[in-house]
């Protein structure tokens, strides 16, 4: 033992000098004020939805959307949200995962591959809209026989596109955390690649991969901008279904916040508006939680092994 | 073990293959679901053309009229038209409506010769309907006195593509003194504009009112300047507008309507010099400067194949469609505009 060995006087003395001080006063402001804006963003929302729910009651979820706040509904947004979620979930995880997995246990570090894991960072950071665009020219129009133009169909297959290099970049950190001696303890049993992937490689990083589709999935459902692109709809819209003309909900709350309160009604456009950001965030914490739950289950297993 | 683990992924690869199948029928058929609208089936194969829909593209400023009239034609005795409306603009509604989708687009102006021959070379043809005036407000602070009434050449001066720069009120006097306006002693106060942005209908109405003419005399761009504060979302303009005591800004009549107390309408002068305020009087008589016609194009060909798409612009043209236009917050034509309107659509041949 050549470690120096400290007393908790030492110890006490540090935490008081200064330089730490200012640092940890720092660090409690940054912390306040984070924590600060979430329960004033909250707050709002709350203030703002509680007149829309007491004035509507279930029928907000309901009903379609119209031309006054004291009748609109936010069904056919919560339809096409729900299937963008469902979508996303079906599609961009398993693929992403599929790529994830690829990309560290069987792809060999060569240049070509290095390039490749570069431009999937990279187009994490692209924004939004570009993928809106990407949406228009492709799954509007080249797949329209497929998606039928814009429909929850596209929709969820653009988001899937936006989400995916969060999903792969997720996924292979929590692949690449997985300890080397797992696997080689499976080749050690005579396991093959796919085996010890399947069953040892990927349970191990599940945590981790769930905590990048819950990510991946809150993103997707949070996004208007690619939706403008493809077309969603926020006038009127009494039909739904997967193919035909959708909305979803980020989209009625720009629109929505973006209609004059009219004198008239018991309530306003922003009312409605803070109602279905309620709504979306309720959505979005109920897909969360089924993977936290999820992720939970994986990790208790993993502590067991 | 094997077939145990693959299970979820492979489930989820065959959902997806439902969704993609179920894609091709929405695209050929009625789905199953919505049978109140079953009634009429026409071998359409899109969406928007299926017995008992109808769907409306174009001017986001047409757009309340339309899903008013929609509304009443979801709800009215029979009413089982589902209606479908979204609200683009005026031109992006047009180049779908040339394309050939979408039954009917609003606009907040008159089709323009290129979207016309897009629309010709398309073989689509089409009726045009005026449905409603809108007028257009320029508007400033409640606490600003010093302006009441302004003429073209005094907001050309203001707002047109050579005032890029003005800070001040006054910085615009020289110019619209030059220009001939009656207005040329603006205060020297900060000048603070707010408007929608270039892609509105409302933007290229401002355009036609205010600058238009001087710029082409002027041999200018007909812009407004760029250094303005411009959104796509009239509560900003509005806000904008009452943030500022000295503040210029411009939004259509209904939005001026409903938040009037937070704005000042100005008044603007005609051709003959007269100050004129706009209100629902002076737009529906036309002596206001700042107003213009509201549209609807129909497809001949998706009207001839669709009864529902006839009902909803009867219903459009009807007593009860010209109330959704106030209702809307626009105002109504007069009745001698809307006969005109009624008798073009039953001409349609």
């Amino acid at each position: 033992m050549s470690t120096v060995e400290l007393s908790p006087t030492d110890l006490r003395n540090r935490e008081k000098s200064r330089g730490s001080l200012v640092l940890g006063f720092g660090l409690l402001v940054a912390v306040t004020f984070t924590l600060l804006s979430l329960f004033v963003l909250l707050a709002r929302i709350f203030t703002q939805a509680i007149p829309a729910f007491r004035e509507r009651g279930t029928d907000f979820i309901t009903d379609t959307i119209g031309s006054e706040p004291g009748i609109s509904g936010i069904w056919p947004g919560l339809f096409g949200s729900f299937g963008i979620g469902v979508g996303v979930l079906l599609l961009a995880v398993p693929l992403g995962l599929a790529a994830a997995i690829y990309l560290e246990e069987y792809a060999k570090p060569t240049r070509f591959n290095r390039f490749v894991i570069v431009n999937i960072r990279n187009l994490a950071g692209v924004p939004a809209v570009i993928y809106g665009v990407l949406g228009l020219i492709i799954f509007v129009g080249w797949l329209r026989p497929i998606t039928n133009g814009g429909s929850v169909i596209a929709a969820a297959l653009t988001l899937s596109v936006l989400v995916l290099p969060v999903i792969i970049i997720t996924g292979m950190e929590a692949i690449r955390s997985v300890p080397t001696g797992i696997r080689e303890a499976g080749y050690g049993v005579g396991a093959t690649r796919w085996e010890v992937t399947r069953d040892h490689v990927v349970p191990y990083a599940m945590p981790g991969i769930l905590t990048g589709t819950v990510l991946a999935l809150s993103r997707a459902l949070g996004e208007a901008a690619p939706l403008i692109m493809i077309g969603a709809i926020t006038g009127l819209l009494p039909e739904t279904s997967l193919t035909g003309k959708f909305t979803a909900i980020p989209m009625l709350i720009y629109n929505w916040s973006g209609r004059p309160d009219s004198a008239g009604g018991a309530i306003g456009w922003s009312n409605s508006a803070a109602a279905a950001g309620l709504v979306l965030l309720v959505l979005v914490i109920a897909f969360n939680l089924t993977g936290v739950l999820l992720r939970q289950k994986f990790e208790k297993k993993r502590v067991g092994t | 073990m094997n077939v145990k683990r693959l299970a979820p992924w492979a489930s989820a690869v065959a959902l997806l293959f439902v969704a993609a199948c179920g894609g091709d029928d929405g695209g050929s058929s009625e789905s199953p679901n919505d049978t109140s609208a079953a009634t009429e089936t026409t071998a359409g194969g899109d969406s928007s053309s299926a017995g008992g829909s109808v769907f409306v593209t174009g001017s986001s400023t047409v757009e309340p009229i339309s899903i008013k009239v929609g509304e009443l034609a979801g709800t009215a005795e029979g009413g089982d038209i589902a209606v479908t409306v979204e609200g683009p603009g005026t031109g992006d509604g047009f180049k779908k409506f040339c394309a050939g989708e979408g039954d009917i687009t609003g606009a907040s102006r008159a089709i323009k010769d290129e979207e016309a021959q897009i629309c010709a070379d398309n073989g689509i043809e089409f009726v045009e309907l005026a449905v409603a005036i809108d007028g257009l407000t320029v508007a400033t602070s409640p606490n600003n006195p010093a302006i009441e009434c302004l003429d073209k050449a005094a907001l050309y001066a203001l707002t047109g593509p050579e005032s890029e720069g003005f800070a001040s009120w006054a910085d615009a006097n020289e110019l619209a003194a030059e220009l001939g306006s009656a207005f040329a002693t603006l205060p020297d106060a900060p000048l603070s504009i707010y408007g929608p942005g270039e892609e509105s209908g409302t933007y290229d109405s401002y355009v036609e009112f205010a600058i238009k003419k001087i710029a082409e005399e002027r041999g200018t761009d007909d812009f407004t300047r760029a250094d303005y504060t411009a959104s796509p979302n009239d509560n900003v303009i509005v806000d904008g507008i009452e943030s500022s005591d000295t503040s210029l800004g411009w939004v259509g009549y209904a939005y001026f309507k409903a938040e009037g107390d937070r704005m000042k309408g100005i008044a603007i002068a005609d051709s003959d010099g007269k100050c004129v305020a706009p209100s629902d009087e002076t737009i529906a008589d036309g002596s206001y400067p700042f107003s213009r016609t509201l549209y609807i194009y129909v497809n001949k060909a998706k009207a001839a194949e669709n009864p529902a798409v006839v009902a909803y612009v009867d219903l459009y043209l009807s007593e009860a469609g010209v109330e959704q236009v106030s209702a809307a917050g626009y105002v109504a034509l007069g009745a001698d505009k809307i006969q005109a309107s009624r008798d073009a659509w039953s001409a349609r041949g």
